[in-house]
C-alpha cells in the first residue's frame, strides 16, 4: 500500500478526527431542559389536557360518535324550559364523562364539534395529568372537566371553569376549518 | 528520624492511610466525572441534583450499594464467590504503594526532614507493577466462574483472554522505556528524565500509544469493553454481584484505569516534572513560578489521562472479540518488537542509560 | 451456505439460546432463537407476536378516518408515511385528487419524518455497535423535526397529520421559516455524524462485510427499502409508482454496491441529504390553495379494492383496502415493510458472529409496532 495509507494506518487519523468532533461539542450549549424549574412552552396546537365549556354544547354527539375508542359518554335529558315568554323543549346535559385513561389525545373530537368556538378543544398547552389511582382520578365527570380537579395547569393557562378559551386551529372563531 | 516507630511504623501507616483514601475517593469520584463528561459530550447534563449541583452523587450511589440486598445465587461456590471482588480490588490498591507522587519534600517546612510521599520505591517498581496488576486476572476469572452462570462464565473468560493477551504488548513497550531509563524503579525513571532534559514520548512516541492502547485494554474500557457492554449477548463476569461486591468491581476498574494513567505519567510523561524542566529550568525557578509544587503536575498529567480514558468511552464504537485479539496478539505484538529493536538502536546511537 | 459445524464430540450439539424477547439491542419486543456453534451463528429464528394488538381486526370496525390515529401507532418512528398511505389508497380508491398545497405539505411531512426515523436507526446502530455519543445527536435533530410537528399537527409521535381529501389543518405561521431554518444547519450535522463513523476503523471493521445479501437475492426476499438499496436494486416507490406530486421534485436515489451494513450506512446518510434536497424544493415551490379536496362528510368510497404503497422510512409501506361501499371499511391489510424485512435475517446472519447479530438487526432498521401490528 502507498505510504500514505500506511501512515494513515499507523496515525489513526479517522479516530482523531471523531475525538475533535466529540471534544468540540463538550463546550457547546447544553440541550437538557432543566425540568421541572424549568418548562418547554407546548405550541399553540399542542393536543393537551381536554377543555370543555357546557355553556357552548349543544348535545348533537358528535365528538362521541368521531372518538375512535369511545371514552366519551354523554347523556341528556329534554326539558321544558321558558325562553323569550315560549315554552321550549331544551336538551339538558346530564352526564359528559371521559375517560383520560384511554384517550390517546388524536383530536378527533375537537375537529368533529360544530360549535363556534368549539365546546371540546384539546389545546390547552396542558399535560400533567398524572394520578396515583388510575380509574377514579383519571376518569373525569363534568365537573372535574370544568374545575380540572388533579390537573396541573400549564404556568399562564386557565381552567375551562374559569373562562379559557380554546385556541386555534380548530377552536377559535376565525379559524375554523371545514372538515 | 531519630525515632524508629515513628520512621518505620507511624508515617507508612499515615501514608497508607492518605493513600487508601484517596484512591477509592478518586475511585468513586471518577464514576461521577465519566458521567457528567460523557453527558457534556453528549450535549446533556450528567446527573447535577444531589446537593450541591451533583457532588455528592458518588456518596449516594456508595450508600445504595451498600444498604442493597446482598444475593448470593443459590448454587454459587460461597467461598470463592465471596473472595472474587476481593481478588480483583487488592491488587489495584496495593500497585499504588510504588507509584511516586511527588519528590521528598519538606511540605514547606512542617516536616523537619524531608519525607517521601510516595510509600516505597522499590528497585523493581515496574515489575511489581505490572506483576501486582496481573493478579487481578484472577478476580475476574474466578467470579465469573463462581457465579454458576454460563454466561458470566463465557464472558469472564473472554475478558481474562482479554486481559492476557494485552500484557505482552503492555511489557514490551515499557521494554523501550526501560531501554531508555537503564532502570526498573519508578521514581529512578523520572530522574533518568530529568537528567536526560528528555521527556520519554519524545522519543518513545510508538511506545506510548501502544501503552496508551494496551491499557485501555487491560482495564476493559472501550473500544475494548465487548465482555461488559450490554448489548451482548454474553453477559459480564459481574452480572450475579449485587450491593458492596459490584461496587468493588467496579471501583477496582476505576482504580486500574488511575494505575495505568499514574504510569503513563511516570513511564511517559516526566512523572512530577514540570514541562521541559532543562530548557525551561529558569522559568520555573523564577518566582512566580517555583511555588507550584510537584504533586500539582502529577496530578494534572494523571487527570488529563483519566479524561482521555473517558473520552474514548464517549467516542469510539466497540470491537468485537475476534478483531480484538487479531489487534492484540497480530498488530500489537510485531510493532512492539520493532519498536524495541528501534529504541535499542537509538539509545545505542545516542547513548542512553546506563 | 452453512458453515461448517465442528463437532468435537459425536454427541455434542449446538447451543440454542433464545435472546429476547426484553433485551436492549432488539429494537422492540423480538425474540430469536440463535443456534450457535461456539460463537457462530448456525440459524436465527425470530419469534415475533409480542406486540400484537389487533390493529388490523381494530380497523373493521371504525370509520377510515377515525382509523388514521390507528396507523400512527403501527411504525411509530415514521408516523407520517404511515397516515400517508392509509389516505392515499383511500384517495385512490374513491378516485380524489388532493389539491397541490395539500400534495406538497405531505411530501413536506414525509421527507422529515424520512429524516426523523432515520435519526431514530443511527441513534441505536450505533449504540449498538458501541458508539454511544451519535444517539445523543442524532436525538438532538430529531427534537427538532418533533418540534415542526408539534407545531404544524398539535402531536410530535403520533401525528395523525393527515385526513382524506387533504390535510386537516393549513401550515402556522412561521412555519416554513423555521423548517427553511433547520434544513439550512442540518448537512452540517450530517457532516458531523459521517466525521465520527464513516471512516472510523472500528466502525468499518464492525460492518464492512457484514450481513451480505445479493441484489437478486435480496429481490427473492421481497426486502425494501434501504437494505434493498443497500445491494445495488434502484428501486424506490418515490419514482417507480409516483404518489402525492413526487414526479414534481427531483431527487436521487441512492444505491451501494456490496450489500453489507456498512453500504446500508452509507445510503441511509444520503438519504437523509437527499430528503433535504426535496424539502427545499418544496419550500420554493409551495403553491397557494386550499389544503382539503371536496370530500363528503362521511367517506364511502365505492365497492372496489386498491392496493396503494408508500416509500416509508423503513422500505415500502402498503395498504390494501376492500370496501363494501359502507363507511367502515371490509378489510385493511397492511403491508408492513420491516415483516417482510425481517423474514431474511436467517439468511443474513448464517455464519456470523454473535456480536454481528445485533449489527444486522440495526441495519435491518425494524420496528416491532409494524411487525406485530
Amino acid at each position: 500500500m502507498s505510504f500514505w495509507s500506511f501512515l494513515g494506518v499507523v496515525i489513526p487519523i479517522d479516530l482523531l478526527q471523531g475525538l475533535s468532533v466529540t471534544g468540540r461539542f463538550l463546550f457547546k450549549k447544553k440541550a437538557t431542559i432543566r425540568y421541572p424549574e424549568v418548562k418547554r412552552t407546548p405550541s399553540p396546537r399542542f393536543r393537551g389536557m381536554f377543555g370543555f365549556a357546557e355553556e357552548r354544547c349543544i348535545v348533537c354527539h358528535n365528538c362521541a360518535k368521531a372518538c375512535p375508542i369511545k371514552i366519551i359518554h354523554i347523556e341528556e335529558h329534554f326539558e321544558e324550559l321558558e325562553i323569550d315568554g315560549k315554552k321550549k323543549k331544551k336538551k339538558v346535559l346530564d352526564r359528559y364523562d371521559i375517560d383520560v385513561k384511554r384517550c390517546m389525545f388524536c383530536g378527533l373530537c375537537e375537529e368533529a364539534c360544530p360549535t363556534t368556538p368549539v365546546s371540546i378543544w384539546l389545546t390547552t398547552k396542558t399535560y400533567e395529568t398524572a394520578a396515583y389511582e388510575r380509574n377514579e382520578r383519571l376518569y373525569f365527570t363534568k365537573e372535574r372537566l370544568r374545575n380540572w380537579d388533579g390537573v396541573v395547569p400549564f404556568p399562564g393557562v386557565v381552567s375551562p371553569g374559569n373562562g379559557m378559551l380554546p385556541e386555534e386551529p380548530g377552536g377559535a372563531p376565525e379559524h375554523k376549518e371545514g372538515a | 528520624m531519630d525515632n524508629v516507630w515513628i520512621a518505620y511504623l507511624l508515617v507508612p501507616f499515615v501514608k497508607i492511610l492518605i493513600i487508601l483514601l484517596a484512591v477509592i475517593l478518586i475511585a468513586a469520584y471518577m464514576s461521577f466525572a465519566e458521567r457528567r463528561i460523557v453527558a457534556f459530550m453528549q450535549i446533556r447534563l450528567g446527573p447535577n441534583r444531589v446537593w450541591p449541583r451533583g457532588w455528592l452523587q458518588p456518596i449516594a450511589d456508595a450508600l445504595k450499594l451498600l444498604v442493597k440486598e446482598d444475593i448470593v445465587p443459590a448454587r454459587a461456590e460461597k467461598f470463592i464467590y465471596m473472595l472474587a471482588p476481593a481478588l480483583m480490588i487488592i491488587p489495584s490498591l496495593v500497585v499504588f504503594s510504588v507509584i511516586p507522587f511527588a519528590p521528598a519534600t519538606t511540605l514547606f517546612g512542617v516536616f523537619k526532614q524531608p519525607i517521601e510521599p510516595y510509600l516505597a520505591d522499590l528497585n523493581v517498581g515496574v515489575l511489581f507493577v505490572l506483576g501486582v496488576s496481573s493478579v487481578g486476572i484472577y478476580g475476574v476469572i474466578l467470579g465469573g466462574w463462581s457465579s454458576n452462570n454460563k454466561f458470566s462464565l463465557m464472558g469472564a473468560l473472554r475478558s481474562a483472554a482479554q486481559l492476557i493477551s494485552y500484557e505482552v504488548p503492555m511489557g514490551l513497550a515499557v521494554v523501550a522505556v526501560l531501554l531508555m531509563s537503564g532502570t526498573l524503579s519508578l521514581v529512578g525513571i523520572i530522574e533518568a528524565q530529568r537528567s536526560q532534559g528528555v521527556w520519554y514520548i519524545f522519543p518513545g512516541i510508538v511506545a506510548f500509544f501502544l501503552y496508551l492502547a494496551c491499557g485501555v485494554a487491560e482495564t476493559n474500557r472501550n473500544p475494548f469493553d465487548l465482555p461488559e457492554a450490554e448489548s451482548e449477548l454474553v453477559a459480564g463476569y459481574h452480572t450475579e454481584y449485587s450491593g458492596m461486591k459490584f461496587a468493588f468491581y467496579f471501583l477496582a476498574e476505576y482504580a486500574n484505569m488511575t494505575v495505568i494513567s499514574c504510569m503513563i505519567t511516570v513511564l511517559f510523561f516526566g512523572g512530577w516534572l514540570p514541562p521541559f524542566p532543562n530548557w525551561l529550568a529558569a522559568a520555573w525557578s523564577s518566582p512566580a513560578l517555583a511555588w507550584i509544587p510537584p504533586f500539582a503536575w502529577f496530578a494534572v498529567k494523571v487527570a488529563f489521562f483519566l479524561f482521555c480514558y473517558i473520552w474514548f468511552r464517549g467516542t469510539f464504537p466497540r470491537y468485537r472479540f475476534d478483531q480484538l485479539m487479531h489487534l492484540g496478539w497480530k498488530v500489537f505484538i510485531p510493532v512492539s518488537l520493532a519498536n524495541v529493536m528501534v529504541v535499542a538502536l537509538l539509545v545505542l546511537l545516542v547513548g542512553g542509560g546506563k | 451456505m452453512a458453515p461448517e459445524v465442528t463437532r468435537p464430540f459425536d454427541d455434542s450439539e449446538e447451543m440454542e439460546i433464545s435472546f429476547g424477547p426484553q433485551h436492549p439491542a432488539t429494537h422492540g419486543v423480538l425474540r430469536l432463537m440463535v443456534k450457535l456453534d461456539g460463537e457462530r451463528i448456525i440459524e436465527a429464528k425470530p419469534i415475533i407476536g409480542y406486540l400484537h394488538r389487533g390493529t388490523e381486526k381494530i380497523f373493521e370496525t371504525l370509520t377510515y378516518n377515525q382509523a388514521i390515529p390507528h396507523t400512527d401507532r403501527m411504525d411509530y418512528t415514521a408516523a407520517a408515511t404511515n397516515n400517508q398511505a392509509l389516505v392515499g389508497a383511500v384517495e385512490r380508491l374513491m378516485g380524489i385528487t388532493i389539491p397541490p398545497r395539500a400534495a406538497y405539505i405531505r411530501i413536506m411531512l414525509a421527507e422529515m419524518q424520512r429524516i426523523a426515523s432515520h435519526t431514530i436507526w443511527l441513534a441505536t446502530h450505533a449504540l449498538d455497535i458501541g458508539a454511544m455519543t451519535p444517539y445523543f445527536y442524532a436525538f438532538e435533530e430529531r427534537e427538532k423535526i418533533l418540534d415542526l410537528y408539534e407545531a404544524y399537527c398539535g402531536a410530535r409521535l403520533t401525528l395523525n397529520c393527515m385526513r382524506v381529501g387533504g390535510q386537516p389543518f393549513d401550515l402556522p405561521d412561521g412555519w416554513t421559516h423555521r423548517l427553511r431554518q433547520f434544513i439550512d444547519q442540518f448537512p452540517h450535522r450530517v457532516a458531523e455524524w459521517e466525521k465520527l463513523l464513516t471512516n472510523n476503523r472500528i466502525w468499518k471493521l464492525r460492518t464492512v462485510g457484514v450481513g451480505v445479501i445479493s441484489a437478486p437475492d435480496a429481490i427473492e426476499w421481497g426486502l425494501t427499502g434501504p437494505p434493498l438499496r443497500g445491494s445495488g436494486v434502484r428501486w424506490d416507490v418515490r419514482k417507480a409508482l409516483p404518489y402525492d406530486r413526487y414526479d414534481e421534485v427531483a431527487f436521487d436515489i441512492p444505491t451501494g454496491t456490496h450489500g453489507d451494513t456498512y453500504d446500508r450506512y452509507l445510503v441511509r446518510m444520503e438519504e437523509f441529504r437527499q430528503s433535504v434536497r426535496i424539502l427545499r424544493q418544496c419550500l420554493d415551490r409551495l403553491p397557494d390553495g386550499p389544503v382539503m379536496a371536496k370530500v363528503p362528510k362521511v367517506i364511502k368510497p365505492p365497492k372496489g379494492e386498491v392496493y396503494h404503497s408508500v416509500e416509508g422510512p423503513k422500505g415500502e409501506l402498503g395498504f390494501y383496502v376492500v370496501s363494501d361501499g359502507s363507511a367502515i371499511p371490509y378489510r385493511l391489510r397492511v403491508r408492513p415493510a420491516s415483516f417482510i424485512n425481517l423474514q431474511a435475517l436467517p439468511a443474513l446472519v448464517r455464519g456470523h458472529l454473535v456480536a454481528d447479530l445485533v449489527a444486522i438487526i440495526g441495519t435491518l432498521d425494524i420496528v416491532l409496532g409494524e411487525i406485530d401490528r
